[in-house]
């Protein structure tokens, strides 16, 4: 895991958030999720986003997961901008670019595992899609429960069933809402290891989270208050140093301009 | 049992991921899909059985009326004052009809007495009965010049056998024989009555002339001829030819069936109404299920699929299932109107059990539609918003 970050070099983010403002508008108020906020993520680098509820968090994920768009701004894939696609659009490039990883897993329970992990694939009438899910499978250890359904097995390999899921259509980014919310701390260890060794094939992983052992895995992360970035530290991987604490906002500094 | 690609169905399922994924949808609430399938099960059924049961009543009552559309009757036309039909009207009929069987009958009714029972009764004379007529016991002499035939019916009625001596009119008869009751619809039914030689019943003329002839083409033939020989001058006989009655009949049953099969309609529309609402609930339990779908690449029109996909099953098993009942229904019910099973697979019959079949299908893919284009339409932002 060590040099992760320092190994990928020049090719540019394969994902970017540029002046991303998000307003909700209510009958009674507007609420301003995301109030400016710059990102970019490099190939395989592990970006940990941290902030308090309501910080805008989770829609910050939600926008550069194209499940939602930004009221101003963009959202660049490969440097592509994604505001002009049409919806149809927008999922493919869902399909093909970004691997989504849920708090709550959200396994189909009448799936067995391995056509859960197909699932994103199933609709394509490829051959290889079961014999892929199962390698996968095999990789995230779950080799001997490839027939199992949801039900039958427990939250830490549910939520390497979703990691296996997230990665069958090869993305190259992966986002990740609280992965670790529903683990406890051995095998939340084990996942974030698994983050950590597809960060190392290039993949991007950005995970939203309010667990300091994720701080701890990445190689960098970024702190939203009020919808704006506090911190966009890079970090040198180390182990046994807690991260940033929750919620805290160490200085004023608004969103750093990371464009470019 | 596991879907693995290897089993025909496991390959099935494979060709059809869709069908795949609708299928485990359905099985995850067994019961609800169960009752919902067993609503269509039901208004397949009531369509298909209404509509056979129908066809299969038409069948049997036409049937019975069928065997005696040959026979053509003759009757004076009454209302342009002809009291009775000649003998110069029965040759003539003769004449014109060819080969048919032609038996002229007078008509009265009179006073039956044995040992001392008494029974108002139609008679009925005859000179030639056995054209027309078959007898139980007894024989039916070719040309009736003394004693008398009694009906099956009245015989049983006043427990009178061959060879008795009973009280016609005032007048001793012997019993040569005993008519067999007409199975079959007609104006004339001996089974009730006393068939007298002509001269012995008080009258003049004769009442009605029954033609016979081979078969119902050859009995038109015969009314046209008749129609013309006797009526071409002035109206003097009305001709009553059974054919047509079987054909007003069909129309009839054929109007009752659509009516029947109307009926059955509304229940498919409640087994309809259930399929809404057990997707809709489906829709709404499996909400962040179908966000997650569009998360990873799903467009609506694949979730529209999925949830159309189980509209279809739900509706092609029910109607499957009650396709099969209705069958076995009619087999049964063809078994007691009609003693042959294998009278339920009519083109119309079939045309009833495909079209309930067709309608159950049509009707749980439109009741799926709106839950369905919910589902597709939902933004998975939503879906998954916690």
């Amino acid at each position: 895991m060590a040099g992760t970050g320092d190994r990928v070099t020049g090719s540019g983010p394969v994902i970017e958030a540029r002046d991303v403002v998000k307003r909700y508008e209510t009958e009674a108020e507007t609420i301003l999720a995301l109030a400016g906020v710059s990102v970019a993520v490099e190939p395989g680098e592990f970006v940990a986003v941290m902030g308090p509820s309501g910080s805008g968090k989770s829609t910050l994920l939600n926008v550069l997961g194209l499940l939602d768009e930004p009221t101003e701004g963009a959202v660049y894939l490969d440097g592509e901008d994604t505001s002009t696609l049409t919806e149809r659009q927008r999922t493919l490039a869902r399909k093909r670019t970004i691997g989504f990883i849920f708090q709550n897993f959200y396994l189909i329970p009448t799936l067995s595992a391995r056509e859960n992990v197909e699932i994103p694939r199933l609709l394509d009438h490829d051959q290889g899609s079961a014999e892929r899910a199962a390698e996968l499978l095999t990789r995230v250890g779950l080799g001997d429960r490839l027939d199992h359904t949801p039900g039958e097995l427990s939250g830490g390999q549910k939520q390497r069933v979703a990691i296996a899921r997230s990665l069958v259509n090869d993305p190259r980014v992966l986002l990740a809402d609280e992965p670790t919310g529903n683990l406890d701390r051995e095998t939340g260890r084990s996942v974030l290891g698994q983050f950590q060794e597809i960060c190392n094939e290039g993949v991007a992983v950005i995970a939203v989270t309010h667990d300091l052992q994720v701080t701890d895995h990445a190689d960098r992360t970024i702190t939203l208050v009020d919808g704006r970035l506090s911190s966009d530290e890079p970090r040198v991987v180390s182990t046994g140093t807690a991260g940033e604490p929750d919620g805290t906002t160490p200085n004023g500094d608004d969103a750093t301009d990371h464009a470019g | 049992m596991p879907d693995s690609g290897r089993s025909p169905l496991g390959r099935l399922w494979r060709r059809f991921p869709v069908l795949l994924i609708a299928r485990r949808n359905l099985t995850r609430t067994r019961a609800r899909s169960v009752l919902a399938m067993l609503g269509i099960v039901i208004g397949v059924i009531a369509i298909a059985a209404l509509g056979v049961f129908g066809a299969t009543l038409q069948a049997s009552i036409t049937g019975s009326i069928g065997d005696i559309g040959n026979q053509v009757v003759v009757s004076p036309a009454t209302d342009e004052g002809v009291e009775y039909l000649t003998e110069r009207d029965v040759r003539e009929i003769a004449r014109v009809s060819g080969d048919a069987a032609v038996v002229p009958v007078r008509q009265n009714v009179t006073t039956v007495a044995v040992r001392g029972e008494t029974a108002r009764v139609t008679v009925y004379g005859m000179a030639s009965p056995g054209d027309a007529y078959e007898a139980t016991s007894g024989r039916i002499p070719d040309t009736l010049r003394s004693g008398c035939l009694v009906g099956a019916d009245l015989a049983e009625r006043l427990d009178i056998e061959t060879g008795d001596s009973i009280l016609v009119g005032g007048q001793t008869y012997r019993v040569n024989a005993i008519l067999e009751s007409q199975q079959q619809f007609s104006i004339i039914d001996p089974g009730s009555a006393v068939v007298l030689p002509p001269r012995d019943v008080p009258g003049e003329g004769y009442s009605q002339v029954v033609v016979t002839a081979e078969s119902g083409q050859a009995a038109n033939d015969s009314a046209v001829a008749i129609r013309e020989a006797l009526n071409d001058r002035e109206e003097r006989v009305s001709i009553f030819e059974l054919g047509d009655i079987v054909a007003q009949i069909g129309e009839a049953f054929s109007a009752v069936n659509l009516f029947l099969v109307g009926i059955g309609s509304i229940s498919l529309l409640v087994a309809g109404v259930s399929i809404l609402n057990v997707m809709l609930m489906s829709t709404i339990e499996r909400r962040e299920e179908i966000g997650v779908l569009r998360a990873v690449g799903y467009q609506r029109l694949d979730v529209l699929r999925i949830m159309l996909a189980e509209a279809l099953l739900l509706g092609a098993i029910g109607g499957a299932i009650g396709t099969v009942l209705s069958l076995l229904g009619g087999v049964l019910i063809n078994q007691l109107l009609l003693g042959d099973p294998m009278a339920a697979f009519t083109p119309t019959n079939l045309g009833y059990v495909f079209t309930a079949l067709g309608f159950g299908v049509a009707t749980s893919l439109v009741s799926g539609l709106y839950p369905a284009w919910k589902a597709a339409n939902e933004r998975p932002v939503d879906a998954l918003r916690k």
